[in-house]
């Protein structure tokens, strides 16, 4: 079985190429095969071997080409259906970012692949591949088993921690792919960026829910984030309800992040929330009832009134 | 103007939320059903909100047929809602469920659509609440050489384009295609609308047209899964929850400053 890892120059961060060559060694090892990893977009050759080395892969293929980006779904699926065509694999590997969730299963319907996303975790016997996915928002873990081949994964973000290994600098393969046919059909006609810092790049982050009672409430949560030098987060019942711009939801259907320090007010903890937060190194709840979910997640848990305990708090920081 | 609308019944993964939470979700002999008969099976919302995303086209005056398909067992009630919400076709496809994933479906979607009177535009809910896999829209999209636009709070249609406005991560965006094209629609459309009572009575009337995969020009190697589950079950969580004690808001914010710096996560 041939696993081939495919990252885009620009659009998936180091993290996550890093997460995901992690776990596909794992695989590629457990199926006794090599693992070949496809850049997608500008890149320098020395970088991209400096960390094929430290992820134990062991030949890259780089598609050069600036136009190959995930927001481009018609040239990416062109561009990778080319390569998937040049140098078929078995198993072709993502990470979920947002834009993938489209290139992947489009890309799958070209090949006729098979795929799955929402990947956790993979293991093969070198024939079958089985796939641990999130269901239900988080509640369960689907196990798929995927014999066909060729197959697609899309594996979310903080599926896997990095590790490096000690490996030989792979070689950089040039591959061409011609996509002067393809041209996209979607336009944007309209864009507002979000400004300001990322959640998912933030090292603190409180986060507020139904808890907090009314909307103006959230200015405790926007408080106790300014006083720490984080950010201001919301759980996605208050964001429907309009407390909080939908840019700071976390959970399934908004941000994923991994800060150092998650402070839960008033939110119970449903899987569709963990989602989005259960990869941060420690976790603070603020809840009153002390039976909700999110205590189970959580290094330190207050029982009490969270808008209390978050002025108190923002008071005691500062 | 035709449109169609995919949608599909699942349990209500809020009643799936507290079984799980409370560590009595129980799963079947075979490994991987959830079998509690206490738990309500519901139309997926991201699919009410695609059902409600046409019938807010043809709100807006458009000169449209909303036809909603569902394939697979159990989507009686999915249509009869359907129909009662105002859809002018309900059609339901039915095979053998152990040969059912996201594959098939998609495949089972695309010869409906062809041997149904095409399609002007095809919205889908962006993802099922039960599997999460969000796959068959880009499926159906690619097989049927349209282009498949994700995740809309919007939908316009003007003429043989369609506007929609995404919610991306990073932005919030207008984009636009020439039709026919498919659409994801996501939470942020809004609360969908309940049938009207005159919907309801209207809807007894209705029949849903049942289609088998013959019916659609489909044979066995079309109906052969290509991810099967296994097995499902709930993920043990690590509970090592230190409550913190104090006699006062303020006590308690101090105590876990405290802890906070002792363990070097706040300096």
């Amino acid at each position: 079985m041939s696993v081939v890892v495919c990252t885009f120059a620009v659009g998936d961060n180091a993290d996550l190429a890093a997460e995901l060559l992690t776990l596909a060694r794992r695989l590629a090892s457990d199926a006794g095969t090599d693992l070949r990893w496809l850049v997608a977009g500008p890149a320098h050759p020395e970088s991209l071997q400096k960390t094929g080395a430290e992820y134990g892969v062991s030949a890259i293929d780089h598609i050069n080409s600036p136009e190959v980006v995930p927001v481009a779904p018609d040239v990416s699926v062109e561009a990778l259906a080319q390569y998937c065509a040049s140098r078929p694999s078995e198993t072709l590997l993502m990470s979920q970012t947002f834009d993938a969730r489209l290139v992947a299963p489009r890309l799958a319907a070209r090949l006729n692949a098979a795929v799955v996303m929402n990947a956790l975790d993979l293991e093969s016997d070198g024939i079958t591949l089985r796939v641990t996915t999130s269901a239900y928002g988080g509640d369960t873990r689907a196990v798929y088993e995927v014999a066909a081949t060729p197959r697609i994964i899309g594996v979310l973000p903080n599926a896997t921690s990095p590790e490096t290994v000690e490996g030989p600098a792979p070689v950089v393969e040039l591959v061409d792919v011609d996509l002067s046919k393809v041209e996209e059909r979607i336009a944007v006609v309209e864009r507002r960026e979000e400004e300001g810092p990322r959640l998912e790049d933030a090292q603190i982050i409180v986060a507020g829910g139904r808890g907090l009672g009314s909307a103006d409430k959230f200015a405790l949560v926007e408080e106790l984030a300014a006083a720490l030098g984080g950010m201001a987060a919301a759980s996605r019942p208050i964001v429907d309800e309009g407390w909080a711009p939908r840019a700071q939801q976390i959970g399934l259907t908004g941000k994923i992040a991994r800060p150092a320090l998650y402070i839960a007010a008033g939110i119970s903890g449903a899987s569709q929330h963990m989602a989005g937060c259960a990869a941060a190194k420690t976790i603070v709840a603020i809840n009153r009832d002390a039976d909700a979910p999110i205590f189970r997640h959580a290094r330190y848990g207050i029982v009490g009134d969270c808008l209390e305990v978050l002025s108190e708090l923002t008071k005691a920081v500062r | 103007m035709r449109i169609v609308v995919c949608a599909k019944q699942v349990l209500d993964p809020d009643a799936v939320n507290s079984y799980a939470v409370a560590g009595r979700l129980e799963i079947g002999e075979d490994g991987r059903s959830i079998t509690q008969a206490a738990i309500p099976r519901l139309m997926n919302a991201y699919d009410e909100q695609a059902i409600e995303a046409a019938l807010r086209i043809r709100d807006g005056g458009i000169d449209c047929t909303i036809a909603v398909v569902s394939a697979g067992p159990d989507q009686a009630e999915v249509l009869k809602q359907a129909a009662a919400l105002g859809a002018d076709e309900i059609a339901q496809i039915t095979c053998d469920p152990a040969a059912i994933d996201h594959h098939v479906v998609a495949r089972l979607l695309r010869a409906y659509v062809e041997h149904t009177g095409g399609a002007d535009l095809i919205l889908c809910g962006r993802q099922a609440s039960d599997d999460d896999q969000g796959v068959v829209p880009a499926l159906l999209g690619e097989w049927l050489g349209m282009p498949v636009i994700t995740v809309a709070r919007a939908v316009a249609l003007d003429d043989n384009i369609v506007r929609v406005t995404r919610v991306t991560p990073d932005a919030e965006e207008v984009v636009e295609t020439t039709l026919p094209a498919v659409v994801t629609i996501s939470n942020e459309l809004g609360v969908p609308r309940y049938p009207s009572t005159a919907g309801r009575i209207a809807a007894r009337r209705m029949q849903a047209s049942v289609l088998l995969p013959a019916d659609l020009g489909l044979g066995d190697d079309d109906l052969e899964p290509a991810a099967v589950v296994l097995k499902q079950f709930v993920p043990a969580v690590q509970g090592n929850c230190e409550f913190l004690n104090g006699d006062s808001p303020a006590g308690l914010a101090a105590a876990l400053v405290a802890r906070l710096r002792a363990d070097q996560v706040l300096l």
